[in-house]
């Protein structure tokens, strides 16, 4: 076996069966195949091997599909604002530039976007702008409570709303090592617009935003990276309903709904 | 502050460029974190955080490969540390040039290019042969041999040299193309004799040369 077919092997055949060579290349490598029984050989077995890895491909799920629409449809805010808004430094520039009548109408630092994030909050917005698969498929709230009470270690009551949202299912999740549940929820009044329900176990006593008292419950809420959230408690299991709805809009939806 | 038209025009040149890669993020995403569930949460992150940087894509260039950059940028960051993966990429490669050698010698086999074992078996034995490769191989190898980028490509993705981007893809097809050997004798599709020397031509040639003049 002449030496240079050793150093072919290495790097050269591989760069040829994957396509890397010019045509001037290609026919020079093609000119010495003809009379090397060995390269020629591991450039079949190389290419037989290519066709075969071609096969692990498989192709996305559908409801991926979806999920990947509705997650860009949901997201509000587009490049550098999204990016502003999550950068400290650039809201204090982008903030000197609105000048001091706009920070005064903004409510100044009590403007719930520099007040400190509320982690669970935090990755609730992300579990909810991420439109993830569910885990249960329920349009009813009797059967995804009882759907929830097997698998959770708490026990959890689903509000029920007079009007407005519809039920579309559940899907099981972790906040910050808690165990938690989504409730996700379309508004066909909005567009069929997504809303979800954060349920976690949270010990913690300060829940976000500003407290309002509502149909005889305190509520409070928030605003974080574009979508608006309230949140309640109910024993010590901490609700949080979040969605791209109106402030208005939310405020409407949690009094009208029956939360024991 | 929001100009929800240019928002709307953007999410749609946004979707039109980067939805038709969504099977093949999927696929790729599915053999780095060889699980359904991560590979959706790490497809649907891959195109929230591609969303966020839209801006940072210079139109006219490779769609396909800045989505991929992403993706394996999120894997690396995120997953990856989740899984705690054993990096044994120089072991396992050292591994594979402990087994037996054999003259090399054109088979009989080459005579008939139609009857080449890798293209009889099963995908589920090439799924399960890449999803057992050291990642830093594994990424190659998915980039290179199911994706089908070109060298520069990966290189670009992977932030490093091309040479390298060559080796791990000539070690880690090595390692992929033994464990496939074991399926094809396992099933039946390649006797063990013949198995021989088509393991000897997966082999490293100097080491051979080595064995040779011992």
């Amino acid at each position: 076996m002449p030496l240079e077919c050793r150093e072919l092997e290495k790097t050269f055949l591989h760069a040829y069966v994957d396509g890397e060579f010019s045509a001037d290349e290609s026919a020079e490598m093609k000119a010495h195949l003809a009379g090397c029984a060995i390269c020629a050989e591991t450039v079949r077995v190389q290419q037989s091997y290519k066709v075969a890895a071609g096969r692990a491909n498989v192709a996305a799920p559908h409801q991926l599909h979806d999920a990947v629409r509705g997650s860009l449809a949901a997201e509000p805010y587009r490049g550098r604002w999204a990016r502003a808004l999550r950068e400290p430094r650039a809201v204090a520039v982008a903030a000197a530039t609105v000048g001091a009548a706009a920070w005064f109408l903004a409510g100044g630092l009590q403007h719930p976007i520099f007040r400190g994030g509320h982690s669970i909050v935090d990755d609730g917005v992300a579990l909810h702008a991420r439109a993830l698969p569910l885990d249960y498929t329920a349009s009813d709230v009797s059967s995804a409570q009882r759907w929830l009470s097997e698998k959770l270690d708490f026990g959890v009551r689903l509000p029920r709303f007079s009007q407005g949202p519809r039920l579309e299912g559940v899907r099981l999740s972790q906040v910050r090592s808690r165990q938690a549940a989504v409730v996700t929820y379309t508004v066909p009044a909005a567009n069929g617009r997504r809303v979800s329900l954060l349920i976690v176990d949270d010990p913690e006593p300060q829940l976000p935003g500003a407290a309002r008292r509502i149909a005889d419950r305190q509520v409070w809420l928030s605003r974080a990276h574009g979508f608006n959230i309230a949140s309640w408690r109910n024993d010590e299991i901490v609700y949080s309903l979040i969605s791209d709805l109106d402030e208005e809009d939310v405020l409407a939806l949690v009094q009208s709904a029956e939360l024991r | 502050m929001l100009d929800f038209k240019h928002t709307d025009r953007t999410r749609r040149e946004f979707e039109g460029l980067s939805l038709e890669h969504l099977d093949a993020l999927y696929s790729a995403g599915l053999r780095l974190t060889r699980n359904e569930r991560d590979a959706e949460d790490l497809v649907q992150d891959t195109f929230l955080r591609a969303f966020r940087f839209f801006d940072k894509f210079e139109r006219g260039t490779n769609m396909k490969a800045w989505l991929f950059k992403i993706l394996t940028n999120t894997f690396i960051n995120k997953y990856r540390r989740r899984v705690k993966e054993r990096t044994v990429v120089e072991g396992a490669a050292r591994e594979a040039s402990n087994e037996r050698f054999v003259t090399r010698e054109p088979t009989e086999s080459s005579s008939n290019p139609e009857e080449y074992f890798f293209e009889k078996l099963l995908s589920d034995d090439v799924i399960r042969s890449i999803d057992v490769l050291p990642i830093d191989f594994r990424l190659v190898v998915i980039l290179a041999d199911l994706q089908e980028f070109s060298y520069k490509e990966i290189a670009e993705i992977l932030d490093c040299p091309v040479g390298t981007v060559m080796s791990r893809l000539y070690r880690g097809r090595k390692l992929l193309q033994r464990n496939l050997l074991g399926y094809a004798i396992e099933n039946g599709v390649v006797q063990p004799g013949q198995a021989m020397e088509l393991e000897a031509q997966a082999e490293d040639a100097e080491v051979l040369e080595f064995k040779r003049k011992a």
